[in-house]
């Protein structure tokens, strides 16, 4: 069963079209590993699901209600972290969260068990804008984990960590279908973390869809192409660059 | 739920603390005025709460807008700064209601505000005025005047920082408008109506011409003219993001 599904997405800005007749289906209880160069559209994609910013042409479904009519609904069963944290610096960790929380509806023991999930406890008192990089990803994260959302949209979660909050964040990025039989979409530049915490796989270049898959099936292909297979990150930069080829050839 | 949310991402801004201090400022004008030349406005025949008004309400209401839009800044610098707006907007909230809060705590204040400089004008007309004896239902009326008209300047400030997610360019704008709006006659029917020239009105001069239906009438209408325009720019913004 698919909890996102998207059919035709498209996003143009003028001349430019940032995603273009997009169709990716989003297994419930999936991690899916969005990729892409810089650019590809995955998280004008991801800003389209949010409502962030209205699709050209085509629609999508999460969790069998559509956009724009369903937004509200949408929006309180999704659990967001675009492109870098946001957040008020004049507040605490803590009282951010309180923010969101009161928004949502969630119980008051909610802020606590997602400062826990990310290792901010100790920190929940500190003002936001003093906080490290990695604690303001963290706090990004924590915002986005509030209340166990069925599904969760992760741009870059991991960017701005130090190595053992990379192998944290993944970690539990990896854990949260089988604890909260939530579903995961998340990009990332680290393609071997991605290979590591994905079941799913969608690759993205100059916003059309090249792959989607598990990683198996990605695996099967690259070596039907002649790619190759053995590592993520060389099967993902041979498919790009053939296409890049492609398109150069195409022009 | 929404005046408290909006309350509390002011915390730690300096928003209340300039508000009291901008209130405290304008209620000093009169007393100062007074204490410094006094007997040019005993010596003058009418109403002495409308007398203090008529000297010391111009320099009182552009206080009060100065204030409003440093606040209006405040307030979208919080959300623009640190992409506190954008959290909001992917949280199942409409966005309408956020500016909706922000202009129901920007309008609380500069109700405070207006009681407060009123309460000092009062205060110098019952001081240096002997025969004068404060009526709490005039007093009121005046202060609901002055809130009313200021009312579509505070509105329109806030669409502007919202609009601007740059605080200087929204302040400059302000600051801008306030300057040049004041040389609107406050004589002409048309002119003195326009957001930045309407808080230069006072009740007593409206009464005079019967205009104060007329000014209470635009104003309402200018507010929620404003409120649309907000949620019409927000429409757009979704649209070319």
């Amino acid at each position: 069963m698919n909890r996102i599904e998207t059919q035709n997405l498209t996003k143009a800005y003028g001349n430019f079209t940032a995603v273009e007749d997009l169709n990716l289906h989003i297994r419930k209880g999936r991690v899916y590993g969005f990729l892409g160069p810089n650019g590809a559209g995955k998280s004008t994609t991801m800003k389209m699901f949010l409502g962030l910013t209205r699709p050209t042409r085509g629609s999508f479904h999460i969790d069998g209600k559509t956009y724009p009519s369903d937004r509200t609904a949408i929006l309180k069963e999704i659990g967001s972290f675009i492109e870098a944290p946001a957040f008020y610096g004049n507040l605490t960790g803590e009282e951010n969260l309180e923010i969101i929380r009161k928004i949502l509806g969630l119980p008051k023991s909610s802020v606590s068990d997602a400062l826990e999930l990310v290792g901010l406890t100790p920190f929940r008192r500190r003002l936001a804008k003093k906080y490290s990089l990695g604690m303001k990803q963290r706090l990004g994260l924590a915002g986005a984990l509030i209340g166990r959302p069925p599904i969760l949209l992760l741009d870059e979660p991991t960017n701005g960590l130090d190595p053992v909050g990379i192998h944290e964040i993944r970690t539990l990025i990896k854990s949260l279908p089988q604890q909260y039989d939530c579903t995961v979409l998340v990009s990332s530049h680290l393609l071997p973390e991605v290979e590591l915490m994905a079941d799913d796989i969608g690759i993205l270049n100059h916003g059309r869809l090249l792959f989607e898959g598990t990683m198996e099936e990605l695996k099967a292909r690259a070596l039907a192409a002649g790619f190759p297979a053995d590592r993520l990150e060389d099967t993902f930069l041979a498919m790009i660059d053939e296409d890049n080829r492609k398109r150069g050839a195409g022009r | 739920m929404i005046l408290g949310l909006e309350t509390k991402k002011l915390k730690r801004t300096g928003y209340f603390p300039a508000f009291l201090a901008g209130g405290l400022l304008a209620a000093a004008f009169p007393l100062v005025n007074m204490l410094a030349r006094s007997e040019t406005f005993t010596a003058l025949p009418g109403n002495p709460f409308d007398i203090l008004t008529d000297a010391n309400g111009q320099m009182m209401a552009m206080l009060n807008m100065l204030v409003s839009l440093c606040g209006a800044c405040m307030m979208y610098h919080t959300e623009y700064a640190d992409g506190g707006a954008q959290r909001m907007q992917t949280l199942p909230l409409r966005s309408g209601r956020l500016f909706g809060g922000k202009l129901l705590i920007a309008s609380l204040v500069l109700a405070g505000m207006v009681a407060v400089e009123t309460a000092a004008l009062a205060g110098c007309a019952a001081h240096w005025f002997p025969a004068y004896t404060a009526q709490l239902p005039p007093l009121i009326r005046n202060a609901a005047f002055q809130w009313l008209v200021t009312l579509p300047t505070v509105t329109l400030t806030l669409v502007i920082a919202s609009v601007c997610k740059n605080m200087w360019v929204s302040l400059g704008t302000g600051v801008i408008l306030v300057f040049t709006l004041s040389i609107f006659p406050q004589d002409n029917p048309v002119l003195s109506l326009f957001p930045f020239s309407a808080p230069y009105q006072t009740l007593a001069a409206a009464a005079e011409n019967g205009r104060v239906l007329l000014f209470s009438g635009v104003c309402a209408a200018e507010v929620a003219a404003f409120v649309l325009l907000e949620l019409v720019c927000q429409k757009v913004r979704r649209c070319a993001e």
